[in-house]
């Protein structure tokens, strides 16, 4: 059985006794597709991915991977998946190489494929000269990279990628963006879960934003940025500065509000010239100079907290519950 | 996909499950305790009491050696991949709950067997134990170590992450079991009611078989003693399906 999409999601719920914690979510996921699904903490993320990958049943509605029913069929659904969660889950006891072939033999991978796609995919992580040490011994990241390759042996169609790059190190994370990027010109579909909003916006083609149990927005990272025009926003850095400079910037007219970011202010506003305006006339009555100013659309870090109600807190977002 | 594929695909799941935790958990210091020290001690227990002599017990120790070390794997390796998270990776893969509890039991089979055998050789080279027929000792000892294989596999669906707590459970079944077994106390000189329990118990089965192939005689019909344990295998099996299907939403 074959289908247009990778990914059918009609009308799912999740109830764990009173709580529901998915709430008659739908959508579909075309073949080929890179799809990002972000929310914050107890969105309903991994429950949903739960649902997907067969581990935990639906309490109502269906999900189907390829045209095959993720609970009538699981088996058949499962096949064609790769499945990389957000732990390193691999065998600690056991060599790279053996966990790798572990993995194969699951799938049922025959022994010269499995043999070759291991070696293919140990050289592409470069693990492939620790293949033959146990993995107790490996840093986080090659633990990382590990769990992806082991995710990879049985050339899925469909990967599920469970925040790949979260707290790694610089050469982990080039390492399994590269790859990311490789799955996209093979065709292969990726649901990619990350809290890093701009990993998402850089890589998927569309996202969805879970919010509660609901499915707060899904589109492409350009449109949904696009209905929120709104969230407008100027970077400006002074050669000089003063601790009550960002209280000074939060009272020039029309923004809405400021933050520091590095040696940089940004100043959110519905009217960018007039802030413009504004932060000249504060830098000529405060004796400094600007050294650079720009004007900076809504990211797609602003619709999800636009969305899913976070607010700001330093450089990052926090939940309010 | 037809039912032989199927079938194949499932068994070579299984099989690398087994192989898998054979490579891991058969060393590890929990399951030495549970599958190999706890039958050795109860064994010197019962010959230092001179409740009767090493060579009469052999059949005991093997009974109770297939009880100890079948059901000593599953309760170390099922909760330790649940807190390292390779469990999810099991329960994820493309095969059936049966074929994850085939394969974590046949681990557990596997450990059995080679302990079990060990006590056999030693019994047979060191005490010269006679015996009748090593053919109903042999389907003994595999029946019965994957019958207490699977029912560990059923209480290691438990959802913890800390072999204590399975340990625990698992051995509050396995020491009644032992005493209303007739392992080393005989059926008959068992109260009324230590003997109605004696007949739910898989290791009576067990030890029946395998003091046939000893003794030459049985307290059972062996057809019935084979037909019990397969029976309690499947029991087992489907219980700890539906235990593993549940405890997983």
């Amino acid at each position: 059985m074959d289908s247009a999409h990778a990914i059918d999601v009609s009308h799912l719920v999740k109830k764990f006794g009173t709580l529901t914690a998915i709430n008659d979510i739908s959508f579909s996921i075309g073949v080929g597709e890179i799809f990002g699904f972000l929310g914050p903490n107890g969105a309903g993320k991994t429950t949903t991915i739960r649902i997907l990958t067969g581990i935990s049943p639906p309490t109502a509605g269906t999900a189907t991977i390829f045209g095959h029913d993720i609970v009538r069929e699981t088996v058949a659904a499962r096949q064609s998946m790769g499945i990389v969660s957000e732990t390193s889950n691999v065998y600690t006891d056991l060599t790279g190489w053996q966990n790798m072939m572990f993995s194969a033999q699951l799938y049922r991978v025959g022994r010269s494929e499995r043999e070759k796609n291991a070696t293919e995919l140990l050289k592409r992580f470069e693990l492939y000269e620790r293949q033959r040490d146990k993995v107790h011994g490996f840093s986080k990241g090659m633990r990382r990279r590990l769990t992806i390759a082991m995710g990879l042996v049985n050339s899925p169609r469909l990967l599920f990628l469970d925040e790949p790059t979260s707290g790694l190190d610089v050469q982990s994370n080039l390492i399994i963006r590269d790859v990311i990027s490789d799955l996209i010109q093979q065709g292969v579909t990726v649901f990619l879960t990350t809290h890093n909003i701009e990993e998402a916006n850089v890589l998927c083609d569309r996202v969805a934003i879970i919010n509660k149990g609901l499915i707060a927005a899904i589109d492409a990272p350009e449109r949904l940025k696009k209905t929120i025009q709104s969230v407008q926003s100027i970077e400006v850095s002074f050669d000089s500065g003063s601790p009550t400079q960002l209280d000074e910037l939060r009272r020039i007219p029309m923004v809405n509000e400021a933050r520091k970011e590095g040696d940089k202010f940004r100043l959110f506003t519905e009217d960018p010239s007039e802030v413009i305006a504004g932060v000249m006339t504060y830098a000529r009555s405060h004796n400094t100079r600007v050294i650079s100013i720009t004007t900076l659309g809504p990211s797609l870090e602003d619709v999800f907290v636009k969305l899913t109600g976070l607010e700001r807190s330093g450089g990052g977002v926090t939940a309010i519950d | 996909m037809g039912l032989q594929d199927r079938l194949s695909r499932e068994l070579v799941a299984s099989w690398a499950i087994a192989k898998k935790d054979v490579a891991i958990y058969y060393l590890r210091p929990g399951t030495i305790v549970g599958g190999v020290l706890f039958p050795l001690f109860m064994f010197l227990a019962f010959t230092a009491g001179k409740l009767s002599t090493p060579a009469a017990l052999i059949p005991g120790l093997i009974s109770i050696t297939t009880l100890f070390s079948a059901s000593s794997i599953e309760p170390v390796s099922i909760p330790i991949e649940r807190r390292t998270g390779t469990f999810d990776r099991l329960l994820s893969a493309p095969i059936s709950l049966n074929a994850l509890v085939l394969g974590e039991s046949l681990s557990g089979l596997l450990y059995s067997v080679c302990i079990a055998s060990v006590v056999f050789v030693a019994a047979l080279l060191i005490l010269s134990t006679p015996i009748v027929s090593i053919v109903p000792i042999v389907l003994g000892v595999l029946l019965s170590s994957f019958c207490f294989a699977t029912m560990a596999s059923l209480f290691a669906a438990y959802p913890t992450e800390s072999p204590g707590d399975i340990i625990s459970m698992v051995n509050l079944v396995r020491f009644p079991l032992i005493f209303i077994s007739g392992v080393f106390i005989p059926l008959a000189a068992l109260p009324a009611f230590g003997q109605m329990l004696a007949y739910i118990s898989p290791l009576t089965y067990a030890n029946d078989l395998i003091q046939s192939g000893y003794h030459g005689k049985t307290v059972l019909n062996p057809f019935i003693d084979l037909a019990m344990l397969i029976v309690f295998i499947l029991i087992f099996q489907v219980v700890a399906n539906y235990l593993y299907k549940r405890f997983n939403d």
